[in-house]
């Protein structure tokens, strides 16, 4: 779902040299009031950064950080998942749904009196057209479906304020689903547009119904929300109740990372989303802070395409997890803020396993398994197999977090033991197209964050993601075992079946030696001290309901 | 009028084979725009869904007539809507163009200005004599080839951290629409003159070698006097040719200025047309800069008679740029 482009000026190839953190050292402190919390304040304008514009804000579409970072602040949903505890608590919907036994119809009451900014009422109705587009898209407006809502049939009006939706296979993640952002409520008119017509230069004709609305707009370079007087009906659990604090938030593109970071630093703008590691050490200069968020979903991996002919060996899986060294890569490129990974999910993520014992660093066992397996080194040190040379090519994670620098590191460590590793080159669209061909992509480096137990299905299963590439396009199935433990996951319903089936899976993945999980993957935010309040969602998309500036 | 004809004509076809060998650069790639923005992992589609898009933008259709159906729109004026956002191209041109055109005509304005002024100090006669001017006329002469190495990106980020981070003179981001201009203009306007002021050095240099100039300077012209009557004049003519070629950097730096400076403009368009592959305004770029580009140096062709009487003679065929190189 949510990604992180790292792609600023850097992408066009006029790689900026790390020189040029020079300048801006110590002088953190300049101009900040040092301001203490204390009882919230309302009003105020805040200044946001993001490293990339957003390019629609059609909910379904919302993974992208730019486009969830305002879809969070502009809808409401039917249900809202506590950050800290995942647990799902009211919102538009007055309660937790009623389920039928095998989770395939389900029932929501709505609250009466919420509107939408043009005036309209949240009623059944409109309810049941959100979700009739969300869970089945339309490609003739390009339109696609939401990747969180899974066997989605049709949703009925039972009366003004209940509404109830029926699958065609149990569902057990939909309550989950319509808290996302994925599913933000839009006023019936605003369901009514075509794909063009969710993009830039249409945000102020966007109707929602959340704490903020959109009140002015350039295209590419930045948009303002200013608060809605009468909003009254936030999840109980938040701070407050009424409107929020802020008068207005003003989003700003700031895509080259040294801007960014500079700007708030120096008092210039309050708050900027994506401090890269080397970075964050100015944070931690007085008045300002650094804010790491969890993503709470499969955690930053490499997983090994087994079906390729270097790979089908587990021998050769487990060698290269021995080979690896995960604790180099986490203390050479990154901070404290990116834990090392103990199993395929992020330890507070939905159905976590530790799976660490299965992760151990040994090339001694390393080299021991690679001549097991038949790997014998050649004249030039590249270990060979039948006359075919070890060479693994690894995609380049462009949205995620220094992934040439993770790849170049691997490929220091593994040429020790004869182990050839290319960096596929080439942008988004080249990395696409390559990850799904067979033959391309050996290793596969990714993330995947959202919290519900669907999550670890999303990321490897051969009709989603299919990070191991387990589903050729021919629809041949590698590991039609794999794909029956996932499917498991999306349609048990009750609650301890999905754990159960989520636990067997991530089993499955450590002890096929099918990922190498590198890191739990944060998104880090660096904020001026008056910042008060800020929080974020479930998978750390910014929160501004209760944000309020002191001073 | 012939000749003018003729040129028009040539910018034409200029910009037929621009937009072909663009469209052509842009399909040879993997992927494509629909992929880029669909085939995310980011959007979880499966392979069927993927299809139904594709075929709802009519990408899964031969690449040939994808060419002929976006070549024909563009004749009829329309540009087509940018796949990444779904926004109308025009709307984005018409939100970024201006912006741009801003800033190129300050930063060229500013480079000319800047690149005049060193190459007339540098040449100054006066500063022959002591050693202390004659350092400053080497420091200067220096000058030009140091700025003319020094990238855009690094310049701008310099500029920011020490005018806007450490002396908090001008704010970078969300600054009033002078303000928001003097660091970028300042960032484009130094490697655009520092070629410009080595082309005038010189040409000022070789001017004032000529035999005429120490006739008229044994006449008793002032130095001034040589400098804006005869110098000026014969040394202006490579620098305009340069400062039409100028142009393209002048695009390449607007990409990285804007980029840097978060400024909404054509450059920033580009670059992110670029990371989504988002051929529609790509195109509309390549055809835009091209349509500037060739008429800027028809116009710096045009001005050849004009400054120089020399080219003004009928019987030549066209004045060439060839022919205002031989004549300085």
């Amino acid at each position: 779902m949510p990604s992180v482009s790292r792609r600023s000026a850097l992408a066009l190839g006029l790689g900026l040299p790390a020189l040029m953190t020079l300048a801006s050292c110590g002088n953190g402190s300049s101009g900040s009031d040092g301001a203490a919390a204390g009882e919230p304040q309302q009003g105020g304008t805040l200044t946001y950064l993001e490293p990339q514009t957003w390019t629609t804000l059609y909910p379904p579409a919302g993974g992208f950080y730019p486009n969830g970072g305002l879809i969070n602040n502009l809808t409401d949903r039917l249900l809202y998942q506590n950050p800290e505890t995942l647990a799902l608590e009211p919102w538009i919907a007055t309660a937790l749904p009623e389920v039928n036994e095998d989770a395939t119809e389900y029932t929501f009451t709505l609250r009466e009196g919420a509107s939408y900014s043009d005036g309209t009422l949240i009623d059944a109705e409109n309810v049941v057209k959100n979700f009739d587009l969300y869970g089945i898209g339309d490609p003739e407006r390009a339109l696609t479906v939401s990747e969180a809502i899974n066997n989605y049939d049709h949703g009925e009006v039972v009366d003004a304020t209940t509404v109830k939706f029926f699958f065609s296979a149990p569902s057990p993640g939909f309550p989950q689903a319509v808290s996302t952002i994925n599913s933000g409520l839009l006023s019936s008119a605003t369901l009514d547009r075509s794909g063009e017509q969710f993009g830039p230069g249409n945000a102020a004709d966007l109707i929602a119904s959340g704490p903020f609305v959109v009140s002015a707009e350039e295209i590419g370079t930045q948009i303002t929300l200013a608060v809605r007087e009468d909003y009254d009906w936030a999840p109980a659990s938040l701070g407050h109740e009424g409107r929020a604090y802020l008068d207005e938030i003003v989003y700003l593109v700031a895509s080259e990372s040294s801007v960014r970071v500079g700007t708030v630093t120096s008092n210039q703008a309050h708050i900027a989303r994506q401090i890269d590691a080397p970075d964050e050490a100015q944070f931690e200069a007085d008045g300002l802070v650094l804010y790491a968020a969890p993503t709470n979903g499969v955690n930053n991996s490499l997983s090994f395409r087994f079906r390729d002919p270097a790979l089908e060996d587990i021998a050769t899986r487990q060698a290269l997890i021995a080979a690896i060294d995960r604790q180099a890569i986490v203390d050479t490129l990154f901070t404290a803020n990116y834990p090392l990974a103990t199993g395929a999910l992020g330890a507070k993520a939905l159905g976590y396993v530790d799976t660490s014992e299965h992760y151990a660093h040994d090339p001694a066992l390393a080299a021991t398994l690679l001549d097991e397996a038949g790997w014998v080194a050649g004249a030039d040190g590249t270990r060979a197999k039948d006359g075919a040379p070890l060479t693994l090519t690894f995609n380049e994670a462009l949205p995620q977090p220094r992934s040439r620098e993770v790849v170049t590191l691997i490929q220091e460590q593994l040429a020790e033991l004869g182990i050839d590793v290319q960096l596929l080159p080439g942008d988004q669209a080249t990395q696409d197209a390559a990850r799904a061909e067979p033959g391309k992509v050996q290793v596969y480096h990714s993330m995947v964050a959202r919290s519900d137990y669907d999550v670890i299905k999303s990321q490897f299963s051969s009709d989603n993601r299919n990070a191991l590439l387990n589903g050729h396009p021919d629809g041949t199935v590698g590991d039609e075992e794999l794909d029956a433990l996932f499917a498991q996951i999306a349609s048990t319903p009750d609650e301890e079946g999905r754990a159960e089936a989520s636990a067997a899976a991530q089993a499955h993945l450590a002890e096929q030696a099918l990922i190498l999980p590198l890191f739990e993957e944060p998104q880090v935010y660096g904020h001026v001290d008056a910042v008060q309040g800020f929080s974020t969602e479930s998978v750390a998309r910014p929160s501004f309901y209760d944000t309020w500036l002191a001073g | 009028m012939a000749y003018v004809r003729r040129r028009i004509g040539g910018a034409l076809l200029v910009l037929v084979l621009a937009f072909i060998a663009a469209y052509i650069l842009l399909a040879a790639l993997p992927g494509d725009a629909v992929l880029a923005r669909y085939g995310n992992p980011d959007l979880g589609l499966t392979a069927a869904q993927l299809a139904e898009i594709r075929a709802a933008y009519g990408a899964d259709r031969p690449q040939l007539v994808q060419f002929f159906e976006t070549a024909g729109s563009f004749l009829r004026g329309d540009l087509g809507y940018s796949i990444q956002s779904g926004a109308a191209v025009s709307a984005l041109l018409a939100e970024a163009l201006p912006s741009t055109l801003t800033l190129a005509a300050l930063g060229l304005v500013s480079a000319v200005a800047l690149a005049v002024a060193i190459a007339i100090t540098a040449t100054h006669p006066g500063l022959r004599g002591h050693r202390a001017a004659r350092a400053l006329r080497n420091l200067l002469r220096g000058l030009p080839p140091l700025m003319v190495s020094l990238p855009v990106f690094w310049i701008g980020i310099v500029l920011i951290q020490v005018f806007s981070f450490q002396l908090g003179l001008v704010p970078v981001l969300n600054a009033g629409p002078i303000e928001s201009l003097i660091l970028p203009v300042a960032t484009l306007a130094i490697p655009i003159a520092a070629p410009l002021a080595q082309v005038l050095i010189r040409s000022i240099d070789e001017v004032l070698a000529q035999p005429f100039v120490s006739v008229a300077r044994a006449r008793g012209a002032t130095n001034t006097w040589l400098l804006s009557r005869t110098v000026a004049r014969n040394a202006v003519l490579p620098a305009l040719t340069m400062a039409g070629l100028l142009f393209g950097e002048l695009v390449g730096g607007a990409v990285v200025t804007e980029a840097v400076f978060g400024r909404m403009g054509v450059g920033q368009l580009t670059a992110q047309a670029v990371a989504a592959r988002d051929t529609p305004v790509l195109l509309a770029v390549v055809v835009i800069s091209t349509v500037v580009f060739v008429l800027i140096n028809l116009v710096v062709d045009l001005l050849y008679p004009v400054l120089d009487a020399r080219l003004r003679r009928s019987d030549a065929a066209a004045p060439t740029r060839r022919a205002a190189v031989a004549v300085r």
